[in-house]
């Protein structure tokens, strides 16, 4: 590697710069040769920093263009998509079918142009991510088996796992999704920072990981011990729940192996308690009324309707008499809106590849949840401002 | 998409992959296939700039200041050798601006002599 004082100990700038760009990869199969828990270019606060500080500006480029993208390009394409509909007759404040408008702006290229620079920017900050991870195989492997079998928390990984098919697509054009990819924790975490940033707020530290298991409500006896987040990812909500809840015996599960992997390394890095399995939410393999708090962030509208119900019900399962269920999701049961709303619904449905958000929608995701045991609890706060609210209780 | 180089143990399963790349938004595959590049483009550029700023942080560090960049003069000879360069830069990236394209892919040879 060439490190700083090699860089301007005598040798002429401009040679040494050379060097320094075009051996970029080589010093990072060096500098990675190393597995520590702050990674070979330290760590911000929480957060591993990325590996290589190409692989860093090229994620906040892509942070950069979708903060513009949402500033300014899809403000215009806002505007056109109003104008296009106007100029076809069609009252901006009707309801129209899908079929209809997608017919109105599929030939629109400077409607369009914004669609396809947003889904072209998020192909390469999975892109850049998933090859520097797989570039660098030895490392990234090698340090989440060094973790497999490390605490404080506990790991349990299924080789075996028969993952449906309703779980293995691939999310948000995520590069092997959830379930597909050896580094779809790494990938997935780094990858979704600039989400955040752009739609809600920082999350770099777990931020909004924190306030959101810091407003989940408790059960009414103030009894917390046994807590399960459903389909965790890379677990940090999990891992809030478990800073919050020190004592408690806190679960994550999920379909996606490398995900719990993940999220069960950067416990350890964090030396933080919670357990992670590699499990599905409608089959949780708990015991019945083993928790006091079940909860999820962000998950029901990536699975069928049919999905949700049994998860629902495995809820109702698990969670134990006077214990709260709080499933954090979009807000649902809205099959029609403005033409604006539904296309960008559709949209996000076909080309970000969210594959069930559609049937999400399409049903009352709180009745749901009332139909199955609950009590859903009148006048309560969001956990996550903006998103639906749905503290249940078990009867 | 489970594999990797080695035989090790990932816990990766098969994926439904997205047809993404597929998609035609702007009338021709090839706008589209401009646009992912433009991105790339810009996405790579950003990283050499910031990069950049790095380089001038450190030395700013080690006594070569922002001022002294700034108000470096080039030599004669450096002179005529970044202008040369500039003008194949700008040839290079923003030349095919100037191509005149008429003829239609499926279109004859024009006659020749």
């Amino acid at each position: 590697m060439i490190g700083r004082r090699t860089l301007f100990s005598g040798a002429s700038a401009t040679v040494a710069l050379t060097s320094l760009v075009s051996s970029q990869m080589a010093q990072a199969a060096q500098t990675l040769d190393k597995v520590t828990n702050t990674g070979p270019r330290g760590a911000d606060g929480r957060l591993k920093r990325l590996a290589t500080l190409d692989l860093e500006s090229q994620q906040d480029f892509t942070l950069g263009f979708r903060l513009m993208q949402a500033k300014k390009i899809r403000t215009a394409s806002n505007n056109l998509f109003e104008r296009i509909i106007a100029t076809k007759g069609v009252d901006p404040a009707s309801q129209i079918t899908m079929e209809q408008l997608r017919e109105l702006v599929d030939d629109e290229p400077a409607f369009n142009l914004a669609q396809k620079s947003w889904l072209a920017n998020q192909q390469i900050t999975w892109k850049t991510l998933r090859d520097h991870f797989h570039a660098h195989e030895e490392v990234y492997l090698g340090e989440m088996e060094a973790a497999d079998k490390t605490g404080p928390g506990k790991l349990e990984l299924n080789p075996n796992f028969d993952i449906p098919a309703y779980a293995r697509h691939e999310i948000h054009i995520q590069p092997g999704g959830y379930v597909g990819d050896p580094y779809a924790g790494y990938i997935y975490h780094y990858g979704t920072n600039s989400f955040y940033i752009s739609v809600i707020g920082h999350n770099e530290q777990d931020q909004i990981h924190k306030a959101t298991a810091g407003r989940l409500p408790l059960p009414a006896d103030g009894k917390v011990k046994r807590i399960l987040d459903m389909g965790c990812g890379v677990g940090q909500l999990t891992l809030a729940l478990k800073e919050r809840f020190p004592d408690a015996e806190v679960w994550g599960i999920d379909a996606g192996g490398p995900m719990v992997r993940y999220a069960h390394m950067r416990a350890n890095g964090l030396n933080n308690g919670a357990n992670f399995a590699q499990r599905m939410a409608e089959n949780t393999g708990f015991p019945d009324g083993y928790f006091d708090l079940v909860t999820s962030y962000i998950v029901h509208h990536e699975l069928p309707a049919e999905i949700t119900r049994k998860v629902i019900a495995e809820a109702q399962r698990v969670t134990r008499p006077g214990g709260v269920y709080y499933p954090i999701d979009f807000m649902s049961g809205g099959t029609k809106g403005t033409p604006k709303g539904m296309y960008s619904r559709w949209w996000d449905h076909r080309w970000n590849n969210e594959v069930w958000s559609l049937e999400y929608h399409s049903i009352n995701f709180t009745d749901e949840i009332a139909a199955r045991g609950f009590e859903i609890q009148k006048n309560a706060a969001a956990a996550l401002p903006g998103f639906g609210v749905r503290h249940a209780v078990r009867a | 998409m489970a594999e990797t180089k080695s035989e090790r143990q990932t816990f990766a399963a098969e994926a439904i992959p997205s047809d993404v790349k597929n998609g035609v938004f702007l009338g021709n595959p090839v706008m589209d296939n401009l646009v992912s590049c433009m991105i790339a483009m810009g996405t790579e550029l950003w990283a050499t700039k910031r990069r950049m700023k790095v380089i001038e942080a450190v030395m700013e560090k080690k006594g070569i200041t922002q001022k002294m960049i700034e108000q470096y003069v080039p030599t004669e000879t450096e002179k005529v050798a970044w202008e040369q360069d500039r003008d194949r830069f700008i040839d290079l990236t923003l030349g095919p601006l100037g191509d005149d394209g008429f003829r239609a892919p499926g279109s004859d040879f024009p006659k020749r002599g």
